[in-house]
């Protein structure tokens, strides 16, 4: 039996630094959802035509309008009440670029001394555990939340950390997995939901995170 | 004044990203925050900033937001008031 009980799948055909323009396909639980979709657009549609009522979504950074979308896909092919877990459920993610695409944005208003206007709306982004905190927030998740930085997508340290996060004894579900955003039009996304029954086997965990990463 | 209001409805629009929101939408005698739009605290942020950026407009104290953004009848007011740019 799978460790991971949903996942959902962000992926671009070019590596996500590549820095060409790019097409994505979305995956949910092995059903492929959207192919060849432009990255400029992708999110947005996705957001109108699966989720919609959440005018916040078009405020979100890039990072978080990658990580909400995801997540709402998730949660909603898991089908079940969001409100139901409280304490027993947390959120944590992972990246390389941390909340790269927005401290970019955000230095752009600063970058001349002449005509600086730092940009609340956009400071507010720069650190990229504000995600976890958007997802925690919108589905009163009361669990353990983290957002940790790695080199690259490195299935074992995100097995371990997994692992580890369920030490503390009341979580019984996490919403995890890598989030990872340039810019506007390049993200890498694979959120899963993984439960208690992942204590104790961080190899196979780490072998499907792999697996799905690919 | 219209011409102001509605120069200013393009601007906050654009300023806190209101997608689908069009001038049309916005009642500029409605409030601002707490229902109309229901703005918040980062979105008067933004107002701030607008308010130096495009009419050199200093609001030092945050307190004062409370009154000038009631409306944006009222923040035009304001503008037309005191404007330096």
């Amino acid at each position: 039996m799978s460790l991971i009980k949903h996942y959902v799948r962000i992926s671009g055909q070019q590596p996500i630094d590549s820095g060409h323009p790019t097409t994505y396909n979305v995956c949910l639980d092995g059903q492929m959802l959207v192919s060849n979709a432009p990255a400029d657009t992708l999110l947005a549609d996705l957001y109108k035509g699966h989720i919609g009522d959440y005018p916040k979504f078009y405020k979100m950074d890039p990072l978080c309008k990658a990580g909400f979308i995801a997540s709402e896909l998730l949660l909603n092919a898991e089908g079940r009440r969001r409100e139901q877990w409280g304490e027993s459920r947390g959120v944590v993610l992972f990246n390389a670029a941390s909340s790269l695409a927005d401290d970019r944005n955000y230095q752009a208003t600063i970058d001349d001394p002449e005509t600086s206007f730092p940009s609340p709306s956009l400071f507010v982004y720069t650190l990229p555990n504000v995600l976890t905190g958007e997802i925690a927030i919108r589905n009163h998740f009361y669990g353990e939340t983290n957002f940790i930085v790695l080199p690259t997508l490195d299935s074992e340290a995100m097995a371990s950390a997994i692992e580890m996060t369920f030490s503390d004894g009341s979580l019984q579900s996490l919403v995890t997995g890598w989030v990872d955003c340039y810019s506007e039009s390049q993200y890498d996304v694979l959120m899963l939901i993984v439960e208690r029954d992942a204590i104790g086997h961080r190899d196979e965990l780490s072998d499907e995170i792999k697996r799905l990463a690919n | 004044m219209e011409e102001l209001i509605l120069k200013l409805k393009n601007e906050i629009i654009e300023v806190l990203n209101l997608e689908d929101i069009k001038p049309e939408d916005i009642d500029e005698n409605a409030p601002l925050f707490g229902e109309g739009l229901a703005l918040d605290s980062i979105d008067a942020l933004e107002l701030i900033v607008l308010m130096e950026k495009n009419y050199g407009i200093k609001i030092k104290d945050p307190n004062e937001g409370k009154d000038i953004f009631k409306s944006v009848a009222v923040m035009a007011d304001y503008i037309s008031k005191n404007r330096t740019k």
